[in-house]
């Protein structure tokens, strides 16, 4: 399978399905932020115009994913994750930007970007745990180099990411044969972790404050978000314009995009979005119990696992439910890092696709 | 081992969550959704704004003249003040910035606003500002603080910039944010592109909830030379020293312009106005004292563009034009290069029978003189002659304002377009005016109206009609290349076409010729400028010496070319009240020639006294 002959774009190169919905979810990303910025200018501090370079660069990574197999991905896996530790390390050392150390920035190179590394030890965390989980690397390695990746994040600080990375391998361990009990075992664990690092001091101040804050029900930015939601109806303000209420929610292009998506396009945009993603998730699902390879199967749950995991905390913490985390919707809140993270992780399920013979 | 029933498993409980969020949503969007409205009315935020970053101003060689530092300033909630603490955070202010008075304090404490800036942290201790910060109602903001780098060199060109009136409020929308603007020169002007959008901080109750980073403004690189600005500015107050010395004026002379144009592009390269005054005053508010002192030796005034003088003799190249593209030329002349007898005087007489004698500035006269001797020497007998020519052809009728005309078709009277605010236009005299006049400026006219005598003081530059310098230097630019286009100072500015003539070749030589041998030998500026030497043959001008109405001394003028052979740069110099063209201007031009020529420039000397 690996010798396939991969054409760019057609019905033997590229699944079309999976092209369409990914642009479709970038176009609606756009739009979205068009709403809010309304307006367009050639350069890269013009929040729209960089969100579509990034996508541009997304839609390349997403067809340079495409020639790399299943099966290299398992061969690579091990130095995609030695390249991710080594990356989240340094960043340590790095100087913190905003007071936490979670960026490379690239202007040193004239670039004006920030690289948060975290977004593709995503990708790279995942097709490790899914060889781990097929049986191909030493275990007692392996799960301490994923575990060292989730301290590295969680010392950044980002306690949303390492809680995402914590969930995401928690439900992967549970595709395996594992025992309840060890499963229970491993939960008690965890929570006596993290209250040692909180009683260690690990913890920004912003970090409990946010805790704290929410458990009070007194966060703003999370009444605005709900509000602004709520203010969307049924069609959306954007379509009834007459219906236009500004409502201010902070830093509503990133974290809390989707508040201004379901405030422009109502509950009718939000079905819509809600259903593309549950078709994309369902045919991956297909994939996974047609598929006659071990590792496929725990790299595909992983990455629709981590996809679907983010989006629930996102909506979660858009709704107020669970406190702010600071986790991006995948291919809709602004964001390079996140666009190209998730540009991969449909790369390699546009390649399981074609490896599995579907081409629409 | 891989259990895909695990895999269903998990996929049904994210889709139960899923449902629980639909749900949440739904009942946002569709059950609660007709009282959200009222909520989001009634949401009002405080808010108060940071000022954005100017944009930088640069010469055209990236020289930074000026520029926008930003600073820590320590701000103080005023929400957070109450009948508790106020005594103690007074008491920190007090203690820590023993510069501020009680009434300095008492103001920020009575101010109105939610944000109030105290003090600058530039100079305070990091361990200060830390235990500060302790305090619940301190707060930190970068605040921009704008530095004119050369201080009084770019006053009038640049401008300055200062808290905003209600005007300027409603005319610019971040002024008012910004908490400063533009009020004159290029501040003014590319107001919009060099004012950012002031950042925000969002207050609910006493808290602040959100904090927007403000957007700075963008550079403007200008056209202007710091170098040559430097010497034209030294030249220029030499030249003025100078005058006072020589002449006994009622008031001391101290107001003059120059203006350095470039002569392909249209690019203002110098522009000096005296007196001047230094922009940074403005910064933080100036005094009353200051701000009176400076008004009254009209510091504010950008002569340039603003101060409106006769332009005597420099006005002469208008009829020279006139004469060879119509050819009229005086009386039994036919070309340019015909000669009448100049003794010093012209007496003529008119239909009415009407006898009158005008006497020449040079009493003996100038003998023997074509177009080009009349320029060379400030022949004002050949200028009334072709005034008188035109007079008795087309007086009274259509075509009498002829020579209006062609001062109009080179921008006389008319806006330059200069990327500058406040330009005046001054005046080209003609019937209309003098009858307009007539009404509604009574005491400035006779009853007879206009006169041919008043058309032989046009064409010499004298009586009614008034110019700025940069209108002159502009003129003269129109006369070399063929077209009237705006100067400007905005490297990048858009050019205005303000009108094409028709000018051949040929004609744009003789006159740059011609324009030589006024300040070679036997013409009005070779003693301001024999100290050049051998390269003197490369260079021309004008001069000019107009006369004011009462003690008023002369105003001194003139316009020069770099280089005859290769015009690149033409330069208009006044000195209100300098007295003679050719002793006070000249010579301050003739060193700011010297420096565009890669010369040495020497000290400005008193020239010869004409006209």
């Amino acid at each position: 399978m690996i010798n396939r002959r991969i054409t760019l774009i057609g019905p033997e190169g590229t699944n079309l399905y999976i092209v369409f919905q990914f642009v479709l979810f970038n176009v609606i990303s756009w739009f979205t932020l068009y709403t809010s910025i309304e307006s367009l200018e050639f350069n890269l501090s013009n929040l729209l115009f960089r969100q579509i370079i990034f996508s541009t660069i997304g839609i390349g990574i997403f067809f340079l994913t495409t020639y790399i197999s299943i099966n290299q991905v398992a061969e690579l896996s091990f130095f995609f994750i030695l390249v991710s530790t080594i990356l989240l390390f340094g960043l340590l050392l790095t100087a913190p930007i905003v007071g936490v150390n979670r960026w490379y920035s690239l202007e040193a190179i004239g670039i004006p970007v920030f690289l948060q590394v975290s977004e593709f030890s995503k990708v790279f965390v995942v097709a490790y745990l899914a060889r781990i989980l097929s049986g191909y690397e030493n275990r007692l390695i392996g799960y301490s180099l994923i575990f060292l990746n989730i301290i590295l994040i969680f010392l950044q600080p980002d306690l949303g990411t390492s809680f995402l990375f914590v969930s995401v391998v928690f439900c992967m361990l549970f595709l395996t044969d594992i025992k309840f009990k060890q499963i229970f075992l491993i939960s008690i664990c965890l929570i006596l972790l993290f209250f040692i690092f909180l009683e260690l001091d690990f913890l920004g101040q912003y970090q409990i404050d946010r805790i704290t804050s929410f458990f009070i029900g007194e966060d703003f930015s999370q009444q605005q978000s709900r509000l602004s939601i709520s203010s969307g109806g049924i069609t959306g303000t954007y379509i009834q314009e007459s219906l236009d209420l500004n409502v201010f929610v902070p830093v509503q292009s990133t974290d809390f995009i989707f508040s201004l998506y379901a405030k422009n396009f109502g509950l009718v945009g939000t079905v819509i979005l809600f259903l593309l993603w549950f078709l994309f998730i369902f045919r991956v699902l297909i994939i996974i119990q047609q598929s006659e390879i071990i590792y496929e199967k725990f790299l595909l749950s992983g990455v629709i696992l981590m996809l679907s995991i983010q989006i629930l905390i996102n909506l979660t913490t858009v709704l107020g439910i669970i406190p702010l985390t600071g986790i991006p919707f995948p291919l809709l809140s602004l964001g390079g890092s996140s666009v190209i993270s998730t540009s991969i992780f449909f790369g390699l399920i546009n390649r399981a696709f074609i490896e599995n013979n579907i081409v629409i | 081992m891989f259990k895909f029933y695990r895999v269903q498993f998990l996929f049904i409980i994210i889709f139960l969550i899923f449902s629980f969020i639909f749900f949440d949503i739904f009942s946002l969007q569709v059950t609660e959704y007709s009282s959200v409205e009222e909520e989001i009315k009634n949401q009002i935020f405080q808010e108060y704004y940071i000022p954005a970053p100017r944009g930088e101003i640069y010469d055209y060689k990236n020289i930074k003249l000026v520029k926008t530092n930003i600073e820590q300033y320590l701000f103080i909630n005023l929400r957070k003040i109450n009948d508790e603490n106020l005594d103690l955070y007074k008491q920190l202010i007090k203690f820590n910035f023993i510069d501020l008075s009680n009434e300095d304090i008492e103001d920020i404490f009575n101010s109105k606003e939610v944000l109030e800036p105290i003090y600058s942290l530039q100079k305070i201790d990091f361990s200060v500002q830390k235990q500060l910060l302790e305090y619940d109602a301190f707060e930190i903001f970068e605040v921009p603080m704008r530095e004119y780098l050369y201080s009084n060199v770019f006053s009038h060109s640049i401008g300055y910039v200062g808290i905003p009136n209600s005007e300027e409020e409603n005319e610019y929308v971040n002024a008012k944010g910004n908490k400063l603007v533009g009020k004159n020169g290029l501040e003014k002007f590319y107001e919009d592109s060099l004012a950012g959008v002031p950042g925000k901080v969002i207050f609910k109750g006493d808290q602040i909830i959100e904090y927007i980073d403000p957007i700075p403004g963008q550079d403007l690189t200008v056209t202007l030379n710091i170098e040559l600005q430097e010497v034209v500015i030294e030249s220029l107050i030499e030249g003025l020293n100078l005058a006072n010395k020589n002449f006994e004026s009622e008031s001391n002379i101290e107001r003059g312009a120059v203006v350095v144009l470039n002569i392909d592009t249209g690019a203002v390269e110098a522009m000096v106005s005296l007196p001047d005054f230094d922009p940074n005053l403005f910064v933080d508010g100036i005094s009353q004292f200051d701000f009176t002192r400076l008004d009254r030796k009209q510091a504010f005034n950008n002569f340039a563009i603003q101060g409106l003088y006769p332009p005597g003799s420099v006005f002469k190249v208008v009829a020279y034009w006139l004469a060879v593209s119509e050819n009229i030329f005086p009386v039994e002349l036919n070309s340019k290069d015909d000669s009448i007898d100049c003794t010093g005087n012209l007496s003529f007489g008119f239909d009415d029978g009407s006898k009158q004698v005008y006497n020449d500035w040079k009493l003996e006269g100038h003998g023997l003189v074509n177009l080009r001797e009349s320029l060379k020497q400030s022949c004002n007998v050949y200028f009334w002659d072709i005034a008188l020519k035109i007079w008795r052809e087309f007086g009274n009728t259509d075509g009498e304002s002829l020579l209006q005309e062609y001062a109009k078709d080179l921008g006389f009277s008319k806006l330059t377009n200069v990327d500058l605010p406040y330009e005046r236009v001054g005046i080209v005299p003609d019937r209309q005016l003098f009858e307009e006049w007539k009404v509604a400026r009574p005491e400035l006219v006779r009853d007879e109206g206009w006169l041919g005598g008043d058309l032989m003081n046009l064409i010499i530059g004298q009586g009614a009609i008034t110019t700025t310098p940069l209108q002159v230097a502009n003129a003269y630019r129109t006369l070399i290349v063929g077209q009237n286009s705006s100067p400007y100072l905005n490297l990048n500015a858009t050019r205005i076409i303000n009108n094409n003539i028709n000018i051949s070749n040929e004609f744009s030589n003789f006159l740059l010729d011609d324009l030589g041998s006024v300040t070679n030998r036997g013409g009005t500026a070779y003693k301001a400028f024999s100290i050049i030497g051998d390269e003197i043959g490369d260079i021309g001008g004008k001069t000019g010496t107009a006369q004011n109405a009462g003690n008023k001394n002369n105003t001194s003028w003139f316009v020069g070319i770099d280089s005859i052979s290769k015009p690149k740069y033409v330069i208009a110099t006044v000195v209100d009240e300098g007295g003679s063209g050719s002793a006070v201007a000249a010579p301050i031009s003739r060193r700011v020639i010297q420096f565009l020529r890669g010369l040495e420039p020497t000290p400005v000397e008193f020239g010869e006294i004409t006209e």
